[in-house]
């Protein structure tokens, strides 16, 4: 079985539409994070108090903030979840009450004819989540140098600011997705977001890989005309690779809590990702070859 | 002559064979029965398994994760003689600085004393005379402080009785705890947080108490309009009591209804404060408590009101310089004078100063109250002290006879009895415990020693366990799910050679398993997740060599030199692929807490493990066909 046979489909020539198209929509998640709707940071990163709680009968939103009112803590965020019954209560952040999910359960006690069971509590003090936060960004940052000298090393320069620059892209692009749909940036997004960025790249070095082959080989053709041809002829590779990814992650997409949202970034990853070695990673590369480059000779 | 195929294949079947051992104890330990397990542990055998098993994370089966930290801040006011104003105002200031920046305490500390020209001498002299030689042998006494503790929380959560607990250090001050399957973590929390500060306390006459609330009153009633007035329902006005303004009140008179402890059980459910609206407006602070016994009272309903204005910077200057007030461990169920039933907290009006440190108490054995005793029947804790103790003791109780003397532990007292008679031989008791489960918690708090300083618990996450059985169960359906349809796949797309690929694939998550167990790593949730993230690395290594050898195939190559420089080829590029991935993976071993550390290590050991299985393993099967014959086409 085989879906693709000796492709010659001019990449590099729709390059300009893709970049304006990833300009266009890099801009509008740029607007969404800053300017209008910001990220749903979780409390791994603001800090605070959440309990999942299922109940034995049906509860609604109204009565548990009525029973929360008698440890003063009517303010929380009440959701109903997936579950049968189930509610996550977000409490804000008091300074001197120490035991919230303690003070939760006492709480939800008063609550009369429902036995309820606590299934999981996280309390993250506000230091926590400052020191988290510093530490995502440090690790996305110096993951991004690393790779970017492993492939000047491997390659060339301009080989690592394709690479880098279409990292950027992927990692702005679903941040960018994220806040339009407001999900929750959590830890387990932030491993997301490095796997989306391992991902990526793997298809990008898949790519540039060929691309050094070809510059071998066909020594007197233009950078462009190379590229294209590595495109095309990695296209079954990336293809099927992506397939299968994808297959896996919809899968997992189905799993509970802390996985399906990582799932969902990987969804958005693996679309992002293809999308950008081919379109970004590629044409960076010619820029760079034919403007930049090439001025210095 | 061994043939180098032959020698491939010995290789291979030596992993394989070392992998299937390495897993035999997790998958034998899972067949056991609770009565096989509780046998091999009777005769000390399960340790042989134990040590071998993959361990299953807190996600999974349910558990605690605490991360406490040392209060600094508290650790160097508690070492700190003669405080002036001055000294809190500049610790006060390096706390805050230090919680909002998150830089090092004693460099802030440090800039905090030069900006302000202090002189540390002057409260540490015994720590030498330049502000540096102090601030290098304070940190050295917190380090020292932080070692303590570390062993300390060791003792207390070894005789708390968790199987295979995690307690370790992070970062400078930090403690992490994890103790699985825990089933009531408020309990487990208290035992580790205590500080387990034990004090011997004499409350302050009953006439210095009452003049300190009428101050609190008169000062609410006419220097400050911006405490809260509390929201009073209609309905809610039990407090029947009105005072005229010049009469001469006493603390009795003051507090109004009396209740008595009769311990019914019966809810009330509205939730406003118990005040009457005349009453409030003319003692703001005394009409928020109740008279029980010779205490002062507060209805659970009122206590947060109280503690507000108790805490309140300006009423604290309005408390004795010589005393404190501290609250009750416990509420106390209470029935009021109308049948009223109500949860109630004591607060008490004590010296500053401590009668007798609990350093000397040199045993602590929970029990139960003997016939007879105040306690008879209840759960208690039975203290002893040693010589010097029981000294300070004897002489403590002999010159307050009549006087109370309050039991305090972290700050929280336990009882209050009167002295009777001189006490000699040190010997004392807690009671007004719940149940004999927090007596022996307690007593094990007490028996391991104070920790050096409190210590904040910064983080703390429980899961349930059926939320881990639900999360394991969802997670290993998914996971074959995603496998199998991936397997499906590679058998369409690339026939026989896709039937090598999937070889490899159930390969790689064997050896990625074995070499968990080996290492004696735990699963969890998001390990879950990078292992079937594993899979798609995995099936790439091998997308990449069959999409290759199609290439040099069409290009008029035998099958044998097609297989040979597809490998070739593809290698470079599965290496640089896998390079780049690890590096991302090590990235977040490095940052990682909990559940980014789990995904990534699975993640590190799939590259490692799908190098080995689609490079070697599948090539090794290529060259045994390919040795026997000449192969004119190719199933892929």
């Amino acid at each position: 079985m085989r879906f693709f046979k000796e492709t010659n489909i001019p990449f590099v020539k729709f390059s300009k539409t893709a970049v304006t198209a990833s300009v266009i929509f890099l801009a509008i998640s740029l607007i969404s994070i800053f300017l209008l709707k910001g990220l749903n940071y979780g409390i791994d990163f603001t800090g605070g108090s959440l309990s999942q709680v299922r109940f034995d009968s049906t509860a609604t939103t109204g009565e548990i903030r009525q029973a929360l009112s008698s440890v003063n803590l009517q303010n929380s965020i009440i959701q109903k979840t997936s579950g049968v019954n189930e509610f996550l209560i977000r409490a804000p952040q008091i300074e001197d009450m120490e035991d919230i999910p303690g003070e939760i359960r006492r709480g939800l006690e008063t609550l009369k004819n429902n036995s309820f069971e606590i299934r999981r509590t996280e309390h993250v003090g506000p230091k926590i989540g400052k020191e988290l936060r510093t530490a995502a960004i440090w690790a996305i940052v110096s993951a991004i140098i690393v790779i970017g000298i492993y492939i000047t090393i491997r390659f060339k320069f301009q080989f690592a600011v394709g690479a880098v620059v279409a990292l950027i892209h992927d990692v702005l692009f679903t941040l960018g997705i994220f806040s339009l749909l407001q999900l929750e940036i959590s830890l387990s997004t932030i491993a997301a977001f490095l796997t989306i960025v391992g991902y990526s790249l793997n298809d990008t070095i898949v790519l540039y890989d060929r691309v050094r082959e070809n510059m071998k080989k066909r020594r007197l053709e233009k950078i462009q005309d190379i590229i294209n041809i590595s495109i095309n002829e990695t296209l079954s590779r990336t293809i099927i690779t992506s397939l299968t990814t994808f297959i896996v992650v919809v899968v997992l997409s189905f799993a509970p809590g802390e996985v399906r949202i990582f799932a969902i970034a990987m969804i958005i990853g693996v679309i992002v990702g293809t999308y950008s070695s081919m379109n970004i990673a590629g044409p960076v590369v010619i820029y760079w070859q034919q403007n930049i480059h090439a001025k210095k000779k | 002559m061994f043939k180098k195929t032959n020698v491939r294949f010995i290789i291979i079947s030596v992993a394989i064979v070392l992998a299937l051992y390495s897993l035999y104890w997790t998958f034998a330990y899972n067949t056991f029965s609770d009565n096989k397990i509780e046998e091999l542990r009777s005769n000390g055998k399960i340790e042989k398994y134990e040590d071998r098993i993959i361990r299953v994370g807190l996600d999974l089966q349910g558990g605690m994760h605490v991360v406490l930290e040392l209060d600094l801040p508290k650790l160097i006011e508690s070492i700190a003689s003669n405080k002036t104003p001055q000294f809190y105002s500049i610790l006060n200031a390096t706390t805050e600085e230090y919680k909002k920046t998150g830089d090092d305490f004693f460099n802030v500390f440090k800039r905090q004393v030069e900006d302000n020209n202090f002189k540390l001498v002057r409260h540490f002299s015994d720590r030498g005379y330049k502000n540096s030689e102090i601030i290098s042998s304070l940190k050295d006494e917190s380090k020292d402080a932080m070692r303590r503790a570390l062993e300390i929380i060791r003792n207390r959560i070894d005789q708390f009785g968790v199987s295979e607990p995690t307690i370790q250090k992070a970062g400078q001050y930090r403690i992490i705890v994890e103790l699985a399957g825990i089933q009531d973590p408020a309990s487990a929390r208290n035992l580790i947080q205590s500080t387990a500060l034990m004090e011997f306390i004499l409350l302050k006459d009953p006439e210095v108490t009452q003049s300190f609330i009428i101050s609190v009153d008169n000062y609410l009633k006419t220097g400050r309009k911006d405490i809260e007035k509390p929201e009073i329902s209609e309905e809610d006005t039990t407090v029947e009591l009105k005072e005229s303004k010049d009469k001469a009140i006493s603390v009795n008179d003051l507090l109004g209804m009396t209740a008595v402890d009769v311990g019914i059980e019966q809810d009330s459910s509205d939730t406003a404060l118990v005040v009457d609206e005349e009453i409030f407006s003319e003692r703001p602070f005394s009409s928020l408590l109740r008279n029980v016994g010779s205490r002062i009272g507060i209805p659970e309903r009122n206590v947060y009101a109280v503690r507000k204005i108790l805490n309140d910077p300006e009423i604290r200057k309005l408390i004795p310089y010589d005393s404190k007030v501290l609250w009750s461990a416990k509420p106390k169920r209470l029935t009021m004078q109308d049948g009223k039933t109500e949860n109630y907290y004591l607060i008490y009006h004590v010296n500053r100063e401590t009668g007798l440190q609990g350093k000397y108490v040199t045993k602590a054995q929970a029990t139960v109250g003997g016939a007879g005793t105040t306690s008879a029947g209840q759960p208690i804790v039975n203290l002893n002290m040693n010589n010097e103790g029981a000294k300070i003791f004897s002489r403590l109780t002999g010159a307050n006879i009549g006087k109370n003397l309050a039991i305090v532990l972290d700050d929280k007292v336990y009882m209050a009895p009167t002295i009777k008679v001189k006490i000699p031989n040190g010997a004392s008791y807690i009671e007004g415990l719940e149940s004999i489960g927090e007596a022996k918690n307690i007593a094990i708090v007490i028996r391991a020693g104070a920790l050096p300083a409190p210590v904040d618990v910064i983080e703390e996450r429980t899961i349930g366990p059926s939320l881990g059985r639900d999360s394991i169960q969802t997670g290993i359906k998914v996971g074959i799910i995603g496998f199998l349809l991936v397997i499906v796949f590679m058998f369409i797309y690339y026939r026989l050679s896709g039937l090598l690929a999937d070889m490899a694939l159930i390969l790689n998550i064997i050896f990625v398993m074995a070499i968990l167990a080996m290492l004696r790593a735990t699963l969890t949730l998001p390990g879950l997740a990078g292992l079937i993230l594993t899979i798609g690395i995995a099936v790439d290594a091998n997308v990449l060599i069959f999409e290759r050898i199609r290439e040099e195939l069409e290009k008029g190559k035998t099958v044998r030199a097609a297989i040979e420089s597809g490998y070739a080829r593809a290698f470079i590029t599965i290496l640089d692929a896998n390079v780049t991935t690890g590096i991302t993976a090590l990235i977040l071993m490095q940052f990682g807490t909990g559940p980014v550390k789990g995904f990534a290590t699975t993640l590190l050991l799939g590259i490692i493990a799908s190098m080995f299985t689609a490079i070697f393993v599948t090539r090794t099967f290529y060259n045994y066909i390919t040795d026997r014959k000449v192969l004119r086409t190719l199933s892929i």
